[in-house]
């Protein structure tokens, strides 16, 4: 993604809006950038140690604890013993380890891809001139992001309700069996992942809105010109200008998806019944605190930790190939 | 400019003055304004009483930090235990006592502490040693208390006794007895308890069937009411502190799981979960007739669903006395104000405070001394149809038999919970879910 490529008429939308670049403007040259000199390494190494600092002692030095204790069996008021692989051996042939893979997986799945259509709906709805008091909106928007995890799964929990809740009074209206949104499998990911969704659809609708206002007018100009439809122009100019913010919205929310911990800790402490909702987070934080086994919560950490990479890569992969694509088109 | 540079060095001067005193400063003197900090759940600690003690010593603060029990006798006190940084008094529920008394290094031994002269004027001797307060209290409730190495950590507030709360107007409605004497008659064994719910759901119409209504609440809720009547759960005392894991050997377990099993199978609960919202509207609408419900029990309830004022009714516990829940307030070992706990412990858990917290919020006092005491005995409630709940819950508590508690007891209690809840939701079957539990603590106690 070159500044040429840049320079050569406005072909992109930026991947995020604030780094907008001003396409008319040259390119700077190499030159130290005016008004931040101080950044050489004399003044720039000091200025910048209190973070690292700070980092290590509270990011890295955690990590690395994490690391040792992992080889033990580790009670913090019992002792501990060393143990060698048997915490990762534990693991792998551990079925609740790999329920929890599989629960942490369908929730992503399902939090992330309607809610990604739906915020790019909203979106599109709140672009629309004709749309009154958008800033209202907008706003309005953002606040189920700043309501507490907890105040949210109380009150979809009475939505949710097997006997009483108001989607079972929906759907006994129409005659059909009461579904049981805590015991059932698909039915209690749907909940969470209806949790998940109603807390960060705002925010991405926000992340898609502004990407799509930096669509220049002139392709929808040229697009009604040539006859196309609203939805048209929709499916043929503004998705595929979206494509770098869909991929940034993807990433994000896959490093969300495998926090998932509050929403089903909140519905049954112990995943459910059958551990249908034990989640990665929630199954590490159980080993821990609930079972006082530190020593395997570290090893399923690190386990975490391997599966971030790999999704990290895939992520990294198919953003090269975006870009390789020439981003728009 | 200089003057206001001047003045501001004199704030960071005196602000460094004030944290060095803070820092500095020696807590000495009784007289000197104390905070006690105290990690509680629920309704452990009342707030009337505290007003109460705050007019005796005007210097204490009594703060109150409330959790939920899980994160609370967990890893909060394991977090407490292990930094030596906390609080100076902790509730402890039985279900965790197991775990705790193996762990005595973590609290203060009250054997070893004397009440201070600091409430006298309030009927607690100077001088007195936890030990002098052990006749008060019911034995085995005391007991949950002592650590294996005999150190006394803490004292008990109240007994869980669990009884039948019922309501009568619906046992109208289905033709069966509603005088709490004729009630308890119903089911003198588990088996007829079954027998009659099924007798009271036959009497529902097919709306309310639809509706899910049933006779109890939630069958599953069998399962630790059974067991509490047994003389062991899951350790034998073998001698040793630890005692010897007997889960998948013991009677008493499979006796309480098939019986909860049988009840499920006959569709007597309506299997709403306890505390969940469904719970809270389902006591209000009438949905199921019965509750098991343990002392503490009542002040929820009334809470809940104080429309149904009058229509509750609290009859015996199907074989004979029952017990789930109780809580023991400790002094840990790295409490900064060891001697004042102390001193506010003895005299909030006197059966003099004991009963009063029993009449305004139905803590059953653990205090044994009470249950001679007309004032107890004649104790009627309005609200459960003017029972006489203090008499029903001092005889169903003497009937209770001490039970050895081992460390892993909440852990296995959970693991058993899940398995009955998958059998009721009719995701396995009781064989499978049963085989599903034994590997499901075979986890938790290995590694």
């Amino acid at each position: 993604m070159s500044q040429l490529k840049e320079r050569g008429g406005r072909r992109k939308a930026p991947l995020s809006p604030w780094k907008s670049v001003n396409p008319n403007k040259p390119a700077k040259s190499k030159k130290a950038i005016e008004g931040v000199a101080s950044l050489d390494h004399r003044f720039g190494i000091p200025m910048i140690a209190p973070f690292f600092i700070i980092f290590l002692i509270f990011g890295m030095a955690p990590v690395l604890y994490s690391v040792y204790i992992s080889f033990y069996k580790w009670d913090p008021l019992g002792g501990s013993t060393f143990n060698g692989l048997q915490n990762f051996v534990t693991l792998w042939s551990d079925s609740d380890f790999w329920l929890a893979i599989k629960n942490t997986f369908s929730i992503w799945a399902l939090s992330t891809f309607p809610q990604m259509a739906m915020a790019i709906g909203l979106a599109a709805i709140l672009r629309s001139k004709r749309l009154r008091g958008a800033s209202f909106w907008r706003t309005i928007f953002l606040v189920p992001n700043i309501t507490s995890v907890i105040a949210i799964t109380i009150v979809f929990q009475q939505l949710f309700g097997r006997d009483f809740g108001i989607i079972n009074g929906i759907i006994g209206l129409f005659g059909f069996h009461h579904i049981d949104f805590i015991e059932g499998v698909v039915p209690s990911h749907i909940q969470i992942a209806a949790m998940i969704t109603w807390r960060w659809i705002g925010y991405n609708t926000l992340i898609f809105l502004a990407s799509m206002l930096a669509i220049p007018d002139e392709l929808y100009e040229s697009a009604s010109v040539d006859g196309a439809t609203k939805w048209k122009q929709f499916r043929y100019v503004t998705l595929p200008q979206l494509k770098n913010t869909i991929t940034f919205v993807l990433v994000v929310g896959t490093i969300g998806g495998l926090q998932v911990f509050a929403e089903p800790q909140q519905l049954a402490a112990d995943g459910g019944s059958s551990k249908q909702f034990l989640t990665l987070t929630l199954f590490l934080y159980n080993q821990a605190f609930v079972n006082n086994k530190y020593g395997y919560a570290a090893a399923i950490g690190i386990a975490i930790t391997f599966i971030v990479l790999i999704i990290s890569l895939i992520n990294f992969l198919i953003t090269r190939k975006i870009s390789n694509d020439g981003g728009g088109r | 400019m200089r003057k206001k540079s001047l003045f501001k060095g004199s704030i960071a001067i005196s602000t460094v003055a004030i944290l060095a005193a803070g820092v500095l400063g020696t807590p000495a003197r009784a007289a000197d304004p104390i905070t006690i900090t105290i990690w509680t759940f629920g309704d452990v600690i009342q707030r009337q009483l505290v007003k109460e003690y705050k007019d005796l010593h005007p210097e204490i603060t009594l703060q109150i930090k409330k959790s939920d029990l899980d994160p609370l006798n967990g890893s909060n006190m394991v977090t407490a235990c292990t930094s030596k940084t906390g609080p100076d008094i902790v509730a402890v529920e039985v279900q965790y006592s197991g775990y705790w008394r193996s762990y005595p290094k973590c609290f203060t031994d009250l054997r070893k502490m004397k009440t201070s002269d600091a409430n006298v004027a309030a009927g607690i001797p100077a001088g007195k040693t936890a030990l002098d307060f052990q006749k008060n209290y019911l034995p085995w409730r005391w007991d949950q208390g002592v650590g294996y190495d005999d150190s006394v950590m803490g004292f008990p507030t109240d007994v869980g006794g669990l009884e039948v709360a019922y309501r009568t107007d619906l046992f109208k409605q289905a033709g069966l007895p509603t005088e709490r004497g004729a009630v308890g008659k119903l089911w003198p064994t588990w088996d007829k308890f079954i027998a009659t719910g099924v007798k009271y759901n036959s009497k529902l119409s097919a709306a309310d069937k639809k509706a899910g209504k049933g006779f109890v609440d939630n069958a599953g809720t069998l399962y630790a009411a059974i067991m509490n009547q047994g003389t062991e759960k899951y350790y034998k005392n073998d001698g040793t502190d630890a005692g010897k894991l007997i889960y998948d050997t013991n009677p008493q377990v499979k006796l309480a799981w098939d019986t909860t099993i049988k009840a499920t199978d006959a569709g007597i609960g309506t299997r709403i979960g306890q505390y969940t919202s469904d719970w809270n509207i389902g006591m209000n609408k009438g949905t199921f007739a019965t509750i098991l419900a343990p002392a503490w029990m009542m002040d929820y309830i009334k809470q809940q669903a104080p429309d149904t004022a009058g229509k509750w009714d609290i009859a015996d516990l199907p074989g004979g006395g029952g017990n789930q829940g109780g809580t023991q307030l400790t002094v840990p070992s790295y409490a900064q104000h060891a001697q004042e706990a102390y001193d506010f412990i003895s005299w909030y858990l006197a059966p003099e405070q004991e009963l009063k917290v029993f009449k305004t919020y139905g803590l059953f006092p653990a205090a044994s001394v009470l249950y001679k005491d007309p004032a107890l005995l004649n104790y009627k409630d309005p609200f459960f149809n003017n029972a006489p709940v203090g008499k029903i819950y001092a005889d169903g508590v003497q009937k209770v038999k001490p039970i050895f508690e081992g460390k892993l007891q909440r852990a296995i209690d959970q693991a058993i919970g899940a398995g009955l809840g998958r059998v009721a939701a009719k995701k396995m079957t009781a064989v499978k879910s049963w085989a599903q539990v034994l590997v499901d603590i075979k986890k938790v106690i290995n590694n």
